[in-house]
């Protein structure tokens, strides 16, 4: 896959590392500050470009026209979201990524067309919700199509606990990918699986039926 | 003779086809055979990211053996052991800095032009970067300054 | 007619006057308190402090009710974030942006977006003064 990074800072710097210890990427960085290229160039090699990565110019001569995704990790969510939009439009990239600052910014990006949208600060918000006694549905991750990762954790008085996944009434495109048990370890539902107090059940749902899910998940007998 | 430049063995030369290249290939290959060395002489075909790295370019490809061909003349004529090899990369100084790293040789043989694009003497990007960064020796032989207009 | 003008420099404050002049409720935003000085003296529409590319920003200053939003601020990225906000999140029924880029400002034309570019319009006058007779009394 040919990946195109755009911001060199430590996120970008970093996420290059990992994607080139697989040797099927080909990884671009474009950064605009002359010593961050420098210092990438420096540790992971000639994998980066000087410029601006919201420049069509620029992002032309960086082969966006080939890329298989674009990552957008500047410190501005604006930047990123002209990146990902551009990159989409002009020239057809099929996954955009990235990276927002401002938790609020991910509707108006999932709503522009931004393919996967990351943000650290929801995502350390989750962590600490995680760590409250409520069973509160948390969004870990949001993929395309409208489809987000979420988790919760199966109260002691829900009604599902005891029952067969077969026989829970999802609700539409909601499925649930893994179970967890209290004590960490993890299990692959099948329809048999059934579900015990304080499980934390992870599921793939549309974002307006998060509500339904829970409530399934959730609520008492 | 225990200077460096009188010891080097193994040289690395870029070959563009410029005369100053291949002066410095010729030179490198005095100084290498001297010392029972190879010389590497390396034609960098430098590829745009609007393309995949190993893309085929036929007509640049017939250009690079054409100038490996010439090269291996020159040495042949210096009675030199030497190697070409065609290389493609997306920067000719990273490409001949890591190439000569992973060769291990003892020095780099650069020509450079005399070139003045805005009426000042330039060394160019790839000269430059190889300065910089080289871990070897660099030996730069420039063409003689006359051909330039006053 | 309530405007939001995002961007207190001199396109931001002379715009602003004007519509304030010619009766309407306007609002001007910057991110520097210091921008309001090019605002006249007697300008009375409102002027708020804060970064136009925060939702809870444009929130606070009513935005949702806004008849029409402009982005003038330098960041053409920042112009189109917030215009782009405006118009999907809070349904402004007018939005106008200003990129400097015309590749970008082609692009989001093409999206649906309102937009202007200053170097577009330069370059389009020059070259029509240009193509005319100049005035009299100068040098061609």
């Amino acid at each position: 896959m040919y990946v195109i990074i755009v911001g060199g800072g430590k996120v970008g710097y970093y996420l290059a590392k990992e994607l080139l210890a697989e040797p099927q990427h080909e990884v671009l960085i474009i950064e605009q500050n002359a010593d961050k290229c420098e210092r990438i160039a420096e540790e992971l090699g000639d994998i980066v470009l000087r410029g601006d990565g919201c420049e069509a110019a620029t992002m032309e001569i960086a082969g966006f026209g080939r890329a298989d995704m674009v990552i957008a990790v500047t410190g501005d969510d604006e930047d990123n979201l002209v990146s990902c939009q551009v990159a989409k439009v002009k020239f057809n990239v099929p996954r955009t990524v990235a990276r927002i600052n401002n938790p609020k910014n991910q509707e108006i990006f999932q709503r522009l067309g931004i393919d996967v949208t990351v943000s650290a600060t929801v995502a350390i918000l989750a962590q600490i919700e995680q760590e409250l006694p409520t069973h509160q549905m948390i969004p870990f991750l949001t993929l395309g199509g409208g489809l987000e990762l979420v988790a919760v954790k199966v109260p002691a008085e829900a009604q599902v606990v005891g029952s067969a996944i077969k026989d829970l009434l999802l609700p539409h495109e909601s499925l649930i990918v893994l179970l967890i048990s209290p004590d960490g370890a993890p299990r692959a539902p099948t329809p048999e699986t059934t579900i015990a107090i304080e499980d934390e059940i992870v599921a793939v749902t549309r974002r307006e039926n998060e509500d339904a899910l829970r409530a399934v998940l959730t609520s008492s007998a | 003779m225990e200077h460096p430049t009188q010891l080097a063995q193994d040289i690395l030369v870029p070959v563009d086809g410029n005369p100053s290249a291949f002066d410095a290939l010729a030179l490198a290959c005095t100084i290498s055979r001297r010392n029972k060395g190879t010389v590497y002489a390396v034609y960098i075909i430098e590829v745009a990211r609007t393309m995949a790295l190993d893309i085929e370019l036929d007509a640049d490809a017939r250009g690079a053996e054409t100038i490996l061909q010439q090269a291996e003349q020159i040495a042949g004529e210096a009675d030199c052991k030497i190697e070409g090899e065609i290389l493609q990369a997306r920067d000719a100084g990273h490409a001949i800095v890591d190439e000569s790293i992973e060769r291990g040789v003892s020095a780099i043989y650069l020509g450079v032009d005399y070139k003045m694009p805005l009426g000042e003497f330039e060394l160019g990007e790839t000269a430059n970067y190889v300065m910089d960064h080289a871990p070897c020796q660099v030996i730069l032989v420039r063409e003689a300054a006359g051909g330039v207009a006053e | 007619m309530r405007v939001v003008i995002m961007g207190c420099g001199r396109v931001g404050s002379s715009l602003a006057a004007r519509l304030s002049t010619e009766g309407h409720d306007v609002t001007v935003l910057d991110v520097r308190a210091d921008a309001f000085r090019r605002l006249p003296s007697n300008f009375n529409g409102k002027k708020h402090i804060g970064n136009g590319i925060d939702q809870d920003v444009l929130a606070r200053i009513g935005v949702g009710d806004a008849d029409a939003f402009i982005a003038v601020t330098q960041g053409d990225n920042r112009n189109v974030l917030a215009t782009q906000v405006a118009k999907h999140i809070f349904g402004v029924p007018r939005t106008l942006c200003r990129i400097y880029d015309p590749i970008r400002e082609e692009m989001y034309r093409e999206l649906g977006l309102e937009t202007i570019s200053p170097t577009v319009m330069g370059a389009n006058v020059l070259h029509g003064l240009l193509s005319e007779a100049p005035p009299a009394g100068e040098e061609a």
